[in-house]
């Protein structure tokens, strides 16, 4: 019998409370959906906490030829899931910006609606979405309710914001971010002091472009005065990473995503920069829990 | 259930039983620098952990006749692992039952869960068979560096943390 195990590794507290209320009646309330991710638009798994109305995104680690033991048992992918809290903003601006092209203000409950993932319907369920709102629309009030319009220069001003405080986290957490250093993972922790302001500023730019169009990205990357970023030496951590893409296994493993995969696949260099600059943290994961979700199919025997 | 059908996977939630949660035994996890390429039960009791060594340099033990080294690695602080395995919803409350009878315990939650309109009759169902908060680290002779992908991977837990903090308004 083939049963596969998930390892998660969950932020504390969103599980501790339902530990601690178990024994209390409480509404099971932990679901996990498939959202549009809105960097790329494709589906993606993302877990809702309906009680304490909370956001989670869930990434993969993956690299090849990794296997657990789990107890007295044996588990072939060597993947390890992270669930940790997402700004649901994020998600909305997807629907704001593709609702934008009328050009007009809306309730929201009419900008975020989807065909592919009807599920979009539990973001308005956040509380405190309507004041995030305002980080990113202009917004009209008519007979107590609230029309809203996407605001590019609002946007561009949030990112700034989304950026620095990145980037402070980023020198905290003592990240290598500097072309160089990412290009020769032997060197040692001691090259981060020589990092400079520009490479940790594109270094979280790279981060928060995996939540944002393509479009929008360039367009902050201009509001931030990034200069075009200088040709990168050919280097062996970026060949590495491309190696553990391994074409069999996602044809094998993606069954049910595998068309979007592909696309998605071929995201735009940023995406891979960005990718490196995560510590390594696999984004193309994302699919593989929708793999794992999709187990049934693949089970033998 | 079966859903070959593309739609209903995106369409389909995935419930997790936050009750399983609290029944989560701790488990001895061990991530190998190899695919095996099964899943299932293996007596790791039996060969791999009783050949263990405590060596100045760290861990050692032997996999198939490699040598492998390696080291303890903590969950970072504020993150929980969890093992979860997916079941037919059907079957994770059965289990549930089963456990809240043997500990005398009314399942309210469960039978309020069944008739919440959150869950569909094509909707799965996951749930937690053990915790960890500390897991093995095995490279091939040589215990994987501070380089590891893996290690990147479990600083993303902080970072993500800043990149989705609300910002303060203007």
């Amino acid at each position: 019998m083939s049963i596969k195990r998930l390892l998660i590794l969950q932020i504390h507290h969103l599980f501790s409370e339902y530990l601690k209320d178990a024994s209390k009646k409480m509404k099971s309330g932990l679901l996990f959906v498939t959202l549009a991710n809105p960097c790329s638009g494709e589906g993606a798994i993302y877990l809702f906490d309906m009680c304490l109305q909370q956001l989670f995104e869930i990434k993969v680690f993956k690299e090849k030829y990794h296997s657990w033991f789990i107890n007295q048992s044996v588990q072939s992918e060597g993947h390890l899931h992270f669930a940790t809290p997402m700004d649901p903003l994020f998600l909305v601006l997807h629907y704001l910006i593709k609702a934008d092209k009328e050009g007009k203000f809306q309730p929201l409950e009419q900008v975020v609606v989807d065909d592919i993932f009807p599920d979009c319907i539990l973001l308005l369920k956040l509380p405190e979405l309507e004041k995030l709102l305002r980080h990113v629309t202009e917004d009209k009030e008519i007979n107590s309710k609230k029309f809203y319009k996407y605001s590019k220069e609002k946007t561009l001003r949030w990112l700034e914001k989304k950026v620095n405080q990145t980037t402070a986290a980023l020198k905290s957490n003592k990240i290598n971010v500097s072309a160089r250093v990412q290009s020769a993972a032997y060197f040692s922790a001691d090259q981060v002091s020589s990092d400079k302001e520009e490479d940790y500023i594109r270094y979280a730019h790279g981060l928060i472009s995996d939540y944002i169009p393509k479009e929008l990205s360039d367009d902050l990357a201009k509001h931030l005065k990034l200069p075009e970023p200088p040709a990168l030496l050919p280097n062996p951590a970026s060949k590495k990473i491309k190696l553990s893409d391994e074409p069999v296994e996602a044809k094998e493993d993606y069954t049910k995503f595998n068309t979007k995969d592909l696309k998605t696949e071929k995201k735009n260099s940023k995406m891979t920069a960005a990718q490196k600059a995560l510590a390594k943290v696999d984004k193309s994961g994302m699919k593989s829990i929708a793999s794992f979700f999709g187990v049934k199919n693949k089970k033998k025997i | 259930m079966e859903s070959s059908d593309e739609e209903t996977t995106e369409k389909q939630r995935i419930h997790l039983r936050s009750a399983t949660l609290c029944d989560a035994a701790p488990a001895i996890v061990h991530l190998l620098p190899c695919e095996v390429l099964v899943n299932g039960p293996a007596p790791v009791e039996r060969f791999f952990t009783p050949a263990i060594r405590q060596r100045p340099s760290g861990l050692e033990v032997s996999f198939r006749g490699r040598i492998l080294r390696g080291e303890e690695v903590a969950v970072p602080p504020g993150v929980a692992g969890y093992v979860m395995v997916m079941n037919e919803k059907a079957e994770v409350l059965a289990e549930l039952e089963r456990r809240h009878k043997r500990r005398g315990l009314e399942h309210e939650e469960e039978a309020q869960a069944r008739s919440e309109p959150l869950e569909r009759d094509f909707d799965r169902c996951i749930g937690a068979t053990a915790s960890f908060d500390h897991f093995h680290l095995w490279g091939l002779e040589t215990i994987p560096g501070p380089d590891a992908k893996v290690r990147g991977a479990l600083t993303w837990p902080n970072l993500a943390a800043a990149i989705h903090a609300q910002v303060p308004e203007d």
